[in-house]
């Protein structure tokens, strides 16, 4: 009876609480542990997918000329017509939705290793609106974050707490088991076709021109506006010739978006090319070269890829 | 300071930790410290409102038990206003201005009132209606007035609770703030794991819904109608997620300190009719409205014209409550509309049941009142969370022409959703027709019971969305 009372008392104790907690708590990271070593070893084994680009983007590429921007250089920009043209090897590391704090870490990770000839960076309108998740998206390079310190400042702008959450091993790869499935196996394979980052849009938009009311102002986020700044300077002090465009839109604003005047503005300070396409009468409304009102199909990205390789030619000229 | 934040983890263990170990007359002292740090992490200076609101209540409260006669109901109202007019100035000043200034426009007359562009103070519909209800029923009877200042304070600023509820009773919470909390190992545990399950129901599904649905109502001229469908059904089960996580880590999180917290939802998407939705969804606050404004204006007794007129302006008001916008409004009467018909047309429903023959089939009958209500709310729902009641209208349009393609948008995104809805639907059927408790949580067997504390933890760290926002009741 004794005994058992004493039992009792143990299992109501402080000390027990605190004893099971930890116990849990070893577990957790045993698990953890265990979890997150088996998909970085996956992830990093990934041969196709979005992933699998990006790795190649920070780990492996070697080419010359270096495409960034989002969905809309993901989709515009056609590697193998910049090397026709230019003669220099290409690939694109754009990414859909992702926006210049994306750019700036994967530049910081490819000037760690090489050094490319010409880098252009689109920028789209609203690339400084002030949002939040575009820093949130910096979450794609968690699994880089351990073996590249030199992206780890701008991995740090998602929040002030990385650090801490990534005491866990699986925390860089949350969201990501099913991506690195597909990425292991012939999941992507009919579905990830692209051709050195690129993958051009295979249908035709069927809406008439829209006229966007584009007056309104949005708050402006000084440090995207700080990261396109240090893109500027990475590339100058590297001596990588830098090519900020803005490619067209099917949609014809009203004003000139305050992220793009913004941007034409930085370029013009540091002394860099800066071409506006974004209400070339040439793509301006034009059907048959878009997919959607804000990507050109493979018909337009391959006119203006020829456009662009061509006018980076002519400025080049003897220096290539 | 979000429930879903390192800095609310590290502030609950730090308070835990000192709660455990400080002598038991430095609680109350330790719990209201506390909480101020809490609400102060949002705009510290709108400490100074709450605390002119609770010495204005913690005065009536005095007074009403003290004074008899006509004046005491004075002191009532006093009260009431002062806690309503808070309300009316940061919740509903701009919108009632906006109005006001449309409908002198309609009429050709110039009209405007300064805007006030206030940031609302977080949970400040909640501990108002808190505070309401501690000096309605002081004026009752059935409270006695709080002499302990600390211990009312502590009342209305209880950090679990604060900001989103459950809307507490003061014959349930006050008698519970000053009673001595020993160590309950049991008790912690309960309450450690109802905050894991409400972690998971957070983190795992509702943040991850989340991006489904935004993505979906952000852009609903661009989007299907089956694609907007499930959106509304994802949206129905982010809300329940949302709002009944941040109830099960605030019910959980005061359960480890040693205080019971009233039960807030109990499977509401359950229900086979509409009162009872209303008596499983946010029942703190559905039975406020009750006891406080619909038993007042004469309850069931009363002719039935006047009890739908009762269940009316019930309903426009919660749905005022949740936010000053048009679109709460319109989600609030159809609900009121939706138990007003089913109380007209229960006997009818009754014979066509009888004569269709369902009542053979009760199993079968029961999933078909389960199914019809729970679409029924889910229509509802698209005023709640559109963005304008023209869009809404719009996805209403979308939704009953059914056209598709079905977009769903991607493949990962879609897959944890339907794992996370999956899982709550499987915990929720056992908790509603089997055993009560949580699943493997609840296992007697200890190490299934462990086992399944650390799977859930892998889980939430795996798949739960890190990122996401501030809880959706917040904003109210």
């Amino acid at each position: 009876m004794k005994i058992h009372k004493m039992s009792k008392l143990k299992h109501n104790s402080i000390s027990y609480f605190y004893f099971q907690i930890t116990l849990l708590l070893a577990v957790v990271v045993i698990f953890d542990f265990i979890a997150g070593e088996t998909l970085r070893y996956f992830y990093f084994r990934q041969g196709s997918g979005e992933q699998s680009r990006t790795t190649y983007a920070i780990e492996k590429a070697t080419e010359e000329i270096i495409i960034f921007g989002s969905s809309r250089a993901y989709s515009h920009y056609n590697p193998a017509i910049f090397e026709s043209h230019l003669k220099l090897s290409s690939y694109n590391f754009g990414r859909i939705g992702y926006f210049i704090p994306y750019h700036y870490a994967v530049l910081k990770a490819l000037l760690a290793r090489v050094k490319p000839k010409i880098v252009i960076l689109d920028l789209t309108n609203n690339e400084f609106e002030k949002k939040q998740e575009d820093f949130e998206k910096l979450s794609a390079l968690l699994p880089y974050y351990k073996t590249h310190p030199e992206i780890r400042p701008v991995i740090e702008l998602k929040s002030p707490y990385e650090k801490l959450k990534l005491f866990s091993k699986s925390y860089p790869f949350n969201s990501l088991i099913l991506s690195i499935i597909a990425g292991n196996t012939d999941f992507h394979r009919d579905r990830d076709i692209h051709l050195k980052g690129h993958a051009p849009w295979r249908k035709n938009l069927e809406e008439p021109l829209k006229i966007v009311n584009t007056s309104k102002k949005y708050t402006l986020d000084p440090v995207k506006i700080e990261l396109f700044e240090s893109f500027i300077r990475e590339c100058q002090r590297t001596d990588i010739r830098l090519f900020i465009i803005c490619s067209p839109y099917f949609i014809k604003f009203t004003h000139k978006d305050p992220s793009v005047h913004l941007g034409e503005e930085i370029a013009r300070k540091h002394q860099v090319d800066f071409w506006d396409y974004s209400q070339n009468p040439l793509f301006l409304g034009t059907q048959s070269f878009f997919a959607d009102p804000r990507h050109l199909n493979e018909e337009g990205s391959r006119i203006y890829s020829e456009i662009i390789a061509k006018n980076i030619r002519g400025r080049l000229g003897s220096v290539l | 300071m979000l429930f879903n934040s390192i800095q609310f983890i590290i502030f609950f263990v730090i308070v835990i930790h000192f709660f455990f170990i400080v002598p038991p007359k430095y609680l109350l002292s330790l719990l209201l410290i506390s909480s101020c740090y809490f609400y102060m992490a949002f705009i510290p200076i709108y400490i100074l409102i709450l605390g002119v609101t609770i010495l204005i209540d913690y005065a009536a409260g005095l007074l009403l038990e003290k004074i008899q006669g006509p004046t005491r109901k004075l002191f009532l109202i006093v009260s009431i206003i002062a806690n309503i007019g808070v309300l009316a100035v940061f919740k509903y000043y701009d919108f009632i201005s906006e109005n006001l200034l449309l409908a002198f426009k309609s009429f050709g007359y110039e009209y405007s009132l300064p805007s006030l562009s206030l940031l609302l103070p977080v949970g400040l519909s909640f501990h108002t209606f808190q505070a309401m209800s501690y000096t309605i029923e002081v004026y009752r009877g059935r409270q006695k007035a709080e002499r302990n200042l600390g211990t009312y304070a502590l009342y209305v600023l209880f950090f679990p609770q604060l900001v989103a509820g459950p809307i507490e009773r003061p014959q349930h919470l006050i008698p519970q703030l000053v009673q001595n909390h020993s160590f309950d190992y049991r008790r912690i545990v309960e309450g450690l794991r109802l905050i894991l399950w409400g972690f998971f129901k957070k983190l795992v599904i509702a943040d991850r819904l989340a991006i489904y649905v935004n993505w979906a109502y952000n852009d609903p001229l661009s989007q299907s109608g089956i694609t907007l469908a499930v959106a509304t059904i994802f949206f129905a089960f982010q809300i329940y997620c949302d709002f009944s996580g941040y109830s099960d880590i605030a019910i959980g999180t005061a359960k480890v300190i040693g205080i019971n917290l009233m039960i807030n939802f109990n499977r509401p998407y359950f229900s086979k009719n509409f009162t009872e939705f209303w008596r499983r969804w946010h029942i703190s606050l559905s039975s406020w409205f009750r006891d406080y404004l619909y038993i007042p204006l004469g309850g069931n007794r009363v002719s039935m014209f006047r009890l739908y007129g009762n269940l009316f302006i019930v309903f426009l008001l919660s749905g005022f409550w949740h936010g000053a916008h048009w679109t709460f409004i319109v989600w609030g009467l159809i609900n009121g509309f939706y138990l007003m018909f089913s109380l007209m047309t229960s006997k009818l429903r009754q014979k066509v049941v009888r004569v269709v023959g369902l009542e053979q089939f009760p199993k079968t009958h029961q999933f078909l009142q389960i199914i019809f209500v729970f679409s029924l709310v889910c229509l509802a729902w698209i005023f709640f969370r559109a963005r304008n009641l023209t869009e809404a209208i719009t996805i209403l349009k979308k939704i009953l022409l059914f056209d598709g393609p079905f977009d769903y948008g991607n493949f990962s995104l879609m897959v944890f959703s339907l794992f996370g809805i999956g899982l709550l639907v499987l915990v929720e059927l056992k908790e509603e027709y089997g055993r009560k408790g949580l699943l493997f949580l609840s296992n007697p067997n200890g190490i299934v019971r462990k086992l399944s504390y650390v799977i859930l933890i892998v889980i939430i760290l795996l798949i739960g969305v890190f990122d996401g926002g501030q809880f959706i009741y917040f904003q109210f």
